[in-house]
């Protein structure tokens, strides 16, 4: 038998994919305890909320993955402007190519608001101490201070992760724009 | 907005029903929340019957809550256009929708009261398709005033990147930039955002610009 932690990530990893397949609202409670090989009353005693916590951490989860995954993507990048470029790419297409991420924005799109908003805050710091240090070695713009700049950068990459806007991000070019003059023209020396 | 302000309609016996109700709406909305806001209070602030409400609205609540919204959207529009109609230079138009929509919004009691009960009403509008929406008709509005001093497509990407710029700080405020303290946004606007714009002087050299500072197309999106 599966130990508790396990249990716990298998519950959230079995209603992941019950989600992937069937969507948020097809996907009962019955669904991913039998995904998971436990029974309905284990399935309470992790998530005594039901459906709202069980999907909560299902979201939660994958927010953390998605970006642990980006972090990875673009650990190789030696400068501002390559992680930069790098970042907003793969998160871009890692976004459209994020079938679950489109399934559930067009049945439940409001599962998604808590971890957003919970987490919102800390992900816009986090991007900002990892973009820190390229700044820090970057030969910067006369009175840029590279904290306040990093944490205007984080907050860019977050928006354009969100929405596009005017912009194809797929488009190789065009985030090479994006990043090199509207982004880091008031920046980069 | 105070909360007296909201409603300036509701006494006014010239106004139309419609806005009338639409205030008293707002005004209702600001104390309680959305959600929680009936008819009959919506009714009793304009002192008519439910059957006047209905008529004007046969939709109900929701009708009267989409008129409100699209009633109110106007009016910060029409701030904003009087505040960036004003602006002598690229700089001065960008800390005035800085300044003028964060003096607007934050102050603005009936969105701060469903910021605080019904937030994802508001947040869901700045979330992936729905924000992709949000900032092309934002930025839509905005552009003209850019294309003063930038080519077109130049103009629009600037109207869009302080559109961005406002509902990061907006939702996720930084206590170290006061959004309604006119030099510190300056400061930021100059060294952050302006660079990356390809701002000239004057109209004048717009036509002498070399296809260069276009560098490649963009999506129609």
């Amino acid at each position: 038998m599966a130990t508790q932690p396990d249990q716990h990530r298998a519950l959230i990893e079995a209603t992941y994919a019950c989600i992937a397949k069937w969507g948020p609202r097809r996907t009962s409670l019955e669904d991913a305890a039998k995904a998971a090989g436990v029974s309905r009353a284990t399935l309470y005693r992790y998530f005594p909320g039901g459906r709202d916590e069980l999907f909560e951490a299902v979201v939660a989860f994958e927010y953390d993955r998605f970006f642990e995954r980006l972090l990875h993507a673009v650990q190789g990048a030696k400068t501002l402007e390559t992680v930069m470029e790098l970042g907003l790419a793969y998160a871009h297409r890692a976004i459209v190519e994020h079938e679950v991420l489109h399934l559930v924005l067009s049945t439940e799109p409001e599962l998604l608001e808590s971890t957003f908003s919970q987490k919102g805050v800390t992900t816009r710091a986090l991007i900002a101490e990892f973009l820190l240090p390229y700044l820090e070695l970057h030969e910067l713009r006369e009175g840029v201070n590279p904290a306040e700049a990093a944490d205007y950068l984080a907050r860019m990459v977050l928006s354009y992760m969100g929405a596009a806007g005017r912009w194809d991000l797929s488009d190789p070019d065009q985030v090479r724009v994006l990043v090199h003059d509207e982004l880091l023209g008031g920046i980069a020396a | 907005m105070p909360l007296s302000a909201i409603s300036p309609s509701v006494l006014d016996p010239s106004a139309s029903n419609r806005l009338k109700l639409i205030d008293a709406a707002l005004l209702c909305i600001a104390r309680t929340g959305a959600s929680k806001v009936t008819i009959d209070d919506i009714a009793g602030e304009v002192k008519c019957s439910r059957a006047t409400v209905y008529r004007t609205f046969p939709g109900g609540k929701e009708a009267i809550f989409a008129a409100a919204v699209e009633t109110e959207v106007a009016r910060f529009y029409s701030t904003m256009a009087v505040s960036m109609g004003r602006a002598g230079d690229l700089s001065e138009l960008v800390v005035s929708i800085v300044t003028v929509s964060a003096a607007y919004l934050l102050n603005h009691e009936t969105l701060n009261a469903i910021q605080a009960s019904e937030p994802e009403l508001v947040m869901s509008r700045l979330r992936f398709g729905e924000m992709d929406e949000t900032l092309a008709g934002a930025s839509a509005f905005a552009q003209p005033f850019f294309a003063r001093w930038l080519e077109p497509e130049a103009a629009s990407r600037a109207a869009e990147l302080v559109v961005r710029f406002i509902l990061s700080y907006l939702t996720d405020p930084d206590p170290r930039l006061n959004l309604e303290d006119e030099p510190a946004v300056r400061l930021f606007v100059d060294q952050f955002l302006l660079p990356g714009m390809v701002t000239t002087s004057t109209r004048q050299p717009l036509q002498q610009r070399s296809t260069t500072t276009r560098k490649k197309g963009r999506s129609t999106s």
